[in-house]
């Protein structure tokens, strides 16, 4: 659309890039600009670092990262939709303990479902889908977010962040199951004569490879 | 003896060989967060170590003794949660009565502590592990010296890295990863220790 462009420009000119693209996300919906800063801005993984147990500990293959993200992406929805109803109904340092118990209820129920659904997947996760719990990106989003806003901007904040933080566990798992196994999905990806990465498989490789993608990050993408 | 003897490679396996930090990734948000100096580092290392024997022991008393008997083994998650958040406000006001010195010391890392993830998995490895009470106990004070123990190395490495040449991008968390990576590499020689 040129006729958009065009203005966009003039726009630029008269006032300055930075100002338009503020003014640009102030006539957004909030709901938008909640969901779409999880993604990638305030990326739970990369840029706030929030939650880095399940990052480090169920990343070795794509899909335990997947199943992981998932059910870290349905715990912070409920608990997200359940917050901002009770919004209203929370008092000063009792606030905290009813955050956790409804994660926590919500973490079992996730737990049984995985249990019935995906029994394999459910013994590979282990004491990993427990520790949903005392994840703080959920317990943080509850007190940043959930407990001040209404329900849809809630529940798209949660989405946007549930998927920012599905996304960061599957970019590390594709790494390490790459490097580890030469595959994805359990599938053989890499040619014939692949020499298998071992360190990658192991903790110390989760730790390395968060660590140089945590710099390279922040080098190419660093604000201004 | 033999159940010393036992008990001694239950505690040597969970503070070093099985090291929560290191091979379980549990705590890491103040193994990042807390570890700039290692006066800090100790003050939290304490604070765990003292809520995490505490509370795995009364999370095995609960779960062995009233949920699975009564088959409400559903219940389980959200009673340990409760038992550790009640305990850290316990201990904070136990402590802020009698040791108000102490109290001073610990500061913000007491309430903290609810929602460090060392202490509810070291509560569910022992349970996924089976320990018995006395080996739920031993286990528990491992996990916790282990996990000062980490810190407090880890605290020690940053207040040298302070001084180092280390490339813009890589500075605070980065540069902690890849350090906690060749750590680790360090503590899998402690793997032929058991068995």
């Amino acid at each position: 659309m040129p006729a958009r462009r065009r203005r966009y420009r003039i726009k630029c000119e008269l006032i300055g890039r930075d100002e338009v693209e503020e003014i640009k996300q102030l006539e957004r919906p909030e709901s938008l600009v909640h969901f779409l800063r999880g993604l990638w801005a305030e990326n739970a993984v990369f840029r706030q670092m929030l939650g880095m147990c399940p990052v480090l500990a169920v990343t070795g293959q794509l899909q335990p990262a997947l199943t992981m993200g998932a059910a870290t992406t349905f715990v912070l929805l409920c608990s997200a939709l359940v917050v901002s109803l009770m919004r209203n109904l929370l008092v000063g340092h009792l606030r905290i303990l009813m955050f956790t118990l409804t994660i926590a209820t919500f973490v079992t129920i996730a737990d049984l479902l995985l249990q019935a659904y995906l029994p394999e997947m459910s013994v590979k996760l282990g004491p990993y889908v427990p520790l949903i719990i005392v994840n703080c990106l959920i317990i943080g989003r509850a007190e940043a977010c959930s407990s001040r806003k209404g329900i849809f901007t809630s529940v798209a904040d949660a989405l946007g962040m549930g998927l920012g933080f599905t996304f960061g566990l599957c970019v590390l798992a594709t790494i390490r199951e790459l490097m580890a196994d030469g595959a994805l999905f359990g599938v053989a990806v890499m040619p014939a004569g692949f020499v298998n990465w071992n360190v990658m498989k192991l903790p110390a490789g989760a730790f390395i490879t968060l660590g140089i993608l945590l710099g390279l990050t922040n080098h190419f993408f660093k604000k201004a | 003896m033999e159940t010393v003897s036992h008990l001694i490679l239950v505690f040597i396996s969970i503070a070093l060989v099985n090291n929560l930090v290191l091979t379980k990734f549990l705590g890491i948000c103040p193994y990042l967060g807390v570890s700039r100096r290692v006066d800090m580092a100790f003050g939290m290392g304490c604070a765990v170590t003292f809520v995490i024997t505490i509370s795995g022991t009364v999370t095995w008393v609960i779960n062995n003794l009233v949920l699975q008997p009564i088959g409400m083994d559903y219940l389980k998650y959200i009673a340990f949660i409760m038992v550790i958040a009640s305990m850290v406000q316990l201990v904070e006001m136990y402590l802020r009565k009698f040791f108000p010195s102490l109290y001073e010391s610990f500061g913000i890392f007491l309430p903290l502590i609810t929602t460090n993830c060392a202490i509810l998995g070291t509560c569910l490895f022992i349970d996924l592990w089976g320990y018995n009470f006395l080996e739920a106990l031993v286990g528990s004070f491992g996990g916790g010296l282990g996990f000062t123990l980490v810190i407090c190395m880890m605290g020690g490495i940053r207040e040298n890295l302070e001084w180092a040449d280390i490339p813009k991008a890589l500075k605070g968390a980065g540069i902690t990863l890849i350090t906690a990576g060749i750590m680790t590499l360090a503590f899998m020689g402690f793997s032929g220790m058991i068995k």
